[in-house]
């Protein structure tokens, strides 16, 4: 999706996430995707890491709330493409003179607004159950890095988007696109740790430089110099996963056209 | 120059099954297709389950690329002006379906609206003005999980008019309404009529299409076997008499002896509640209900009538009473 595109429909893309968030609200399953499943995590990561100190608890806390988000646009938003072929709304999106990846833009919005609540109730957790001190080191840094995040999270899930439009039975592979994204974009521990050859596949993914600025300014890990740059790779991988995505949503779009699959029937 | 231009339409399905070794099936649902229609006329598409109907109103509102032919919609190209295309029509889709089941008939609306690009100001006027004309004036603000069928086909109406397209494709949109439903909404596309917006309608219903057409296309078998008017349509069984022959559990080797009789021209069958009415086309009239009473010797047979020709029994003869 291009830029331009993005400020000539913000206005769409609010009243999308805003009606995607209403629409949602009414699925259960949201509640095991943005709350149960990051505690989950959060709660064993915190077992694991008990008497470590409080900046590794900070640590688990935003690794976990960021499960949720990757969790959420994968399972939600993917989930939701093909909801939208099984209730013959798919056909009527594809038809309206809007591009295709805005309205996508706009639901994903509201998955990785709705996600933060993973982080929040993360934190909450380790706060008054597990009785850490929880400060945030750099807390405008940090704050400056969840909205980049929204941007990162956001455009990498666009290319995945694509995929379910066009294929029907990609519903089998979301497990298997959920875990490898965990380890590689280091949100439970440092990629470091990771054999050597899958750090250049680290790098391209903006959801591990989201994680980097977001681990660093809260445990006060990184300088301003590392922050910026975090920023500065994760707002250039983002833009090239928005262009990569704008020439898969034509592509996929007009096979879609051709193979007959926005519809089930 | 016509608002709607098809000419040599031609689309086919593949599917594919296995998975090491994948066979491929090809069905050609649009076999060869053209027509025009012209500004603010109402365009009956008439055929039986799987004659093409549905596909080629799918290539027309740009949801499916045609594999041969040349379609244009005002001028534009229907592959390459996909885009500028969108901004003119409006499509139903029979059914239930194409709605969000959870919102609010007003959310629907509003999240429509804004993949129309209509700014707020605009569709909180354009809003209650629809749900009135479509006759949902005070149920807006109720989900629509809660609506019946024909107040979901009425907001689908209300959906479609949104942006306020010149060009309509309405594709079965009375199927599964109930009878007062139907006629409402027929209304519905009358005043649509009246504000010489072009439509294209399919249909089963040959009343409907006979009421509200200015022409009406026959498509059989992928193919257009008749387009007239619905007047001129109906003279192509003028010499015949149809005659209609109340059964019970009628065995399809039965109808096809009935077919087979010299002086018939065509029979369909029609389900009525648990009994099935033979419609035998044939230019005898009264004089070959002896000649058929005779071939439905040891059937159990109800009431017969002879009546004129309508409509359908010119579209049974010209799909050949397949439906």
């Amino acid at each position: 999706m291009s830029i331009k595109n993005l400020f000539r429909y913000w206005r769409t893309v609010i009243t999308v996430a805003e009606i995607t968030l209403r629409h949602q609200w009414n699925d259960s399953f949201i509640l095991f995707a943005v709350l149960i499943q990051p505690m989950v995590i959060a709660i064993l990561a915190l077992f694991m890491l008990r008497g470590t100190g409080d900046n590794y608890a900070m640590f688990v806390i935003v690794g976990s709330g960021l499960t949720g988000l990757w969790s959420s646009l994968l399972f939600i938003s993917g989930n939701s493409i093909n909801g939208e072929r099984w209730q013959g709304t798919l056909e009527a999106l594809v038809a309206a003179p809007l591009p295709f990846d805005v309205i996508i833009f706009g639901k994903n919005l509201a998955n990785v607004v709705q996600s933060l609540l993973s982080m929040t109730a993360s934190y909450l957790l380790a706060a008054l159950f597990f009785g850490y001190s929880l400060e945030m080191t750099l807390p405008l840094l940090f704050f400056s890095s969840v909205l980049l995040s929204i941007f990162a999270f956001i455009s990498f899930g666009l290319i995945i988007a694509p995929l379910f439009i066009m294929y029907r039975g990609i519903q089998q592979w979301q497990n298997a696109m959920e875990f490898p994204v965990y380890i590689l974009a280091g949100f439970l521990f440092p990629i470091a740790l990771l054999p050597g050859w899958t750090t250049p596949i680290s790098y391209i993914l903006p959801p591990y430089w989201a994680a980097r600025a977001l681990h660093e300014t809260s445990t006060g890990a990184g300088d301003l110099s590392t922050i910026i740059f975090a920023w500065g790779m994760m707002l250039l991988f983002s833009f090239i996963a928005l262009f990569v995505a704008s020439k898969l949503f034509k592509l996929m779009l007009y096979k879609a056209r051709v193979d007959a699959s926005l519809n089930t029937e | 120059m016509n608002t709607i231009s098809v000419k040599n339409l031609k689309r086919i399905y593949k599917t594919t099954t296995g998975v090491i070794r994948r066979k491929t099936k090809e069905v050609e649902a649009v076999k060869d297709i053209s027509f025009e229609i012209s500004k603010g006329e109402l365009f009956g598409l008439l055929g039986p389950n799987g004659a093409g109907k549905t596909t080629t109103t799918k290539v027309l509102t740009t949801l499916l690329i045609p594999n041969a032919g040349e379609v244009k919609i005002n001028g534009l190209d229907i592959v390459k002006d996909a885009n500028e295309i969108r901004k003119q029509i409006g499509f139903i889709f029979g059914g239930e379906r194409g709605l969000y089941w959870r919102l609010s008939g007003i959310d629907n609306l509003r999240y429509f609206a804004s993949l129309y690009h209509i700014e707020p100001e605009v569709s909180k006027k354009r809003i209650p003005y629809l749900l009135d004309l479509v006759g949902l004036k005070g149920r807006g603000d109720e989900r629509v999980e809660g609506y019946s069928r024909g107040m979901k086909q009425r907001l689908h109406v209300a959906r479609t008019l949104l942006h306020d397209p010149d060009i309509l494709f309405l594709d079965e949109p009375t199927i599964g309404l109930d009878p007062v439903g139907a006629r409402e909404f027929r209304e519905v596309i009358r005043d649509l009529q009246a504000e010489k917006k072009t439509i294209l309608l399919t249909t089963h219903y040959m009343f409907e299409a006979d009421s509200l057409s200015d022409r009406v296309a026959v498509i059989d078998d992928g193919i257009i076997v008749a387009l007239d008017t619905p007047s001129a349509l109906k003279k192509h069984v003028r010499d015949l008499s149809v005659v209609e022959i109340e059964t019970f559990g009628i065995a399809e080797i039965v109808v096809n002896k009935i077919r087979a009789l010299p002086f018939v021209d065509a029979v369909s069958t029609r389900e009525q509640d648990q009994r099935q009415v033979l419609l035998v086309q044939t230019e005898r009239g009264a004089e070959a209900v002896p000649d058929l009473m005779k071939s439905l010797e040891g059937q159990r047979v109800g009431r017969v009538t002879v009546r004129e020709p309508t409509l359908e029994d010119a579209y049974v003869r010209l799909v050949g009473g397949k439906s």
